[in-house]
């Protein structure tokens, strides 16, 4: 199912949550809402969801306005940060809860209910655990049992919010490979909401970048990392060096005061030398290095006094031989314009 | 490590010498025997002191045997009363945000402020023959003061808050993310209350059923202002005690009063096994 929004705002109190918001989410596509909190993003899924009602604009599942249906009727996949398992039932109990709680025309039977829930056990690997209390897994484990939970009334969305907040870093890692090869599997159409743009970037097939109230830009991963539409989301997405810039015929220029525009390059579209190469380098003085991991990680100040930061290959540090307090000549491969809207930020 | 380093560092501070916990130990042992052990251990020692026979003819008592029936339709009628208002009040001030939010609780805990006395005394006020609605009352045959129907009222009256204020903490910290789940998962609002939010609650539920019965059954002062004391027919438990005690009948005034102290142990094993089961679930990492 395709879902539309168009032009959707929301405000709590005095607070401008959603701003007249359009966001088109093609059939079985995995589009991730990337922002900062208090972006809107969490406000924008439960909209969806029908979870909260919009002040002003429509949302269409398949291109039909949905206002009137609630919650209850959209049939909509909701997986939430905290799980909000039903605690005083099993694992079973839970996922077959959506099957149980239907109308007696349309409830499956027993039987059917428990071959449902047994292969949904199955696609989460916890068949040992049918019998146990959410309060006796591991939080990874309950966050697959949200999930089987929410697929077993083949919803014809899913939208999850922060599925993954509320776990540790390797759990988290090992269950967006796995929500990616589950989404390729089912197909669904999903939405979900992070504030963690490595997995916005890696789990999504488009990313929807949000910051206060409004969308800055929607696009594949790539296009949102390499292409970024505004200051904000090359700030966002990884690392970046800021600097006042200005524009010589055509081409942007690193300058030391401040100017009208922003210069945004990341970490490793810095080039560090040991003579000046180009015409627009600038020299700095190595801080700290940080040499553990693929990249070695340089903090230098810049002879007017700012912190930068330069990454490069270890091949490419053990050549250069560099030393804390040397004082070096570093070069921009790569850098991006932004007109100064908000001042340095 | 750091764990470590801080406990070592901390036991000194909670480590008091034996005098002094001796001390400490001894005077709530004193003070507990002498306040609430020895009163209790009198009014067994007095209903018993004749023996058991004294103490079953007691019972025999036409007006202590009404005055027992009295006490549990009152306790029968006053504790569902406010179990379903208790649920309904705890659910919407616990799930929802509305204007007068903070008046309505302070509402619910104006008969824990209130002293019974007065209560009892705004019934008569509001029901009575000279009252606001006694002569409407009267018209159409209606008896609510010094009648059956007053201990009824001002029993729920001073029963109102136990339930709600039991669940209110507790449904509020719940939050409303089961029930959205529930709702998204297709459940109809009767359904997400039975099946997922009364289930949560069963033991503070239940918690708060037993102090209100205990509350509904022991109610002297509110009781005592509208019921006139008619022997037989407005007299509680509570209300017979004092009647037969002001007539010398120390075994049968003493052999009710057991009864009240029984229900009051019972509340309190009842009470123990509750919150420890209540512990249990609560204990887990949800």
């Amino acid at each position: 199912m395709s879902i539309t929004v168009r032009n959707v705002s929301k405000r709590f109190g005095t607070l401008s949550a959603l701003d007249r918001i359009d966001l088109e989410i093609p059939q079985g596509r995995l589009v991730a809402l990337l922002g900062p909190s208090g972006s809107g993003k969490t406000t924008l899924l439960r909209i969806i969801a029908g979870l909260e009602i919009p002040d002003g604009g429509v949302v269409r599942f398949d291109g039909e306005d949905i206002a009137d249906r609630t919650a209850r009727e959209r049939r909509v996949g909701f997986v939430f940060q905290h799980y909000a398992l039903f605690r005083h039932m099993t694992v079973f109990e839970n996922i077959a809860f959506g099957l149980r709680v239907r109308s007696r025309r349309t409830r499956p039977s027993a039987q059917q209910i428990r071959a449902r829930v047994g292969e949904l056990l199955d696609l989460i690997q916890l068949q040992n655990q049918a019998g146990r209390y959410p309060s006796q897994l591991s939080g990874g484990q309950r966050q697959r049992v949200a999930l089987a939970r929410a697929l077993a009334v083949e919803p014809s969305v899913m939208l999850l919010d922060e599925p993954f907040g509320a776990l540790d870093a390797k759990v988290r890692m090992e269950l967006r490979r796995w929500l990616r090869q589950l989404h390729d599997e089912v197909g669904v159409t999903s939405v979900f909401v992070t504030h963690d743009q490595d997995e916005a970037l890696e789990v999504a097939d488009q990313v929807a970048v949000m910051n206060a109230g409004r969308i800055e830009q929607v696009g594949t991963p790539d296009e949102v990392y390499s292409r970024p539409a505004s200051s904000f989301v090359y700030n966002f997405l990884g690392n970046v060096n800021l600097f006042h810039g200005r524009i010589d015929n055509g081409t942007p220029h690193i300058h030391r005061e401040a100017t009208g525009h922003l210069v945004f390059v990341r970490p490793h579209a810095l080039e560090i030398a040991r003579h000046p190469q180009g015409a627009n380098y600038f020299r700095a003085t190595t801080k700290h290095i940080n040499a553990a991991g693929p990249l070695v990680k340089v903090e230098a100040i810049t002879e007017w006094g700012a912190p930068v930061h330069v990454e490069m290959a270890q091949e490419r540090f053990r050549d250069l031989g560099l030393h804390n307090g040397e004082e070096v000549f570093i070069t921009p491969r790569d850098l991006a314009v932004f007109a100064n809207e908000q001042r340095a930020g | 490590m750091v764990s470590a380093i801080e406990l070592r560092g901390a036991a000194p501070a909670v480590r008091e010498s034996a005098w002094v916990r001796g001390l400490l130990i001894g005077t709530s042992v004193i003070f507990l025997g002498a306040f609430l052990l020895a009163p209790l251990a009198v009014v067994f020692a007095v209903a018993l002191g004749k023996g058991l026979a004294a103490y079953a003819a007691s019972f025999r008592d036409a007006d202590t045997l009404s005055a027992i029936r009295l006490t549990l339709l009152a306790a029968a009628i006053a504790v569902p009363a406010n179990l379903v208002f208790g649920v309904a009040a705890a659910w919407c001030i616990g799930k929802f945000e509305f204007f007068g939010k903070s008046f309505l609780i302070a509402l619910i805990d104006l008969p824990f402020s209130v002293s019974p006395v007065v209560a009892g005394l705004a019934y008569v006020l509001l029901f009575g023959a000279h009252g606001a609605l006694g002569p409407w009352l009267t018209d159409h045959n209606v008896r609510v003061i010094f009648a059956v129907p007053g201990i009824l009222l001002v029993t729920i009256f001073v029963t109102v808050p136990f339930i709600a204020r039991e669940l209110l903490p507790l449904i509020s910290a719940q939050g409303n993310d089961e029930e959205e789940a529930a709702l998204t998962l297709g459940a109809s609002g009767w359904q997400t209350f039975l099946k997922v939010t009364l289930p949560n609650v069963k033991w503070a539920l239940l918690y708060g059923v037993i102090l209100c019965n205990a509350r509904a059954m022991g109610e002297f002062g509110a009781v005592s202002v509208v019921s006139g004391h008619i022997r037989g027919l407005t007299n509680t438990m509570p209300l017979q005690i004092e009647v037969l005690y002001n007539d010398y009948q120390f075994v049968p005034a003493f052999t009710v009063a057991s009864l009240l102290a029984l229900l009051a142990l019972a509340t309190l094993v009842i009470k123990s096994i509750v919150e420890w089961k209540a512990g249990k679930v609560g204990s887990q990492p949800t």
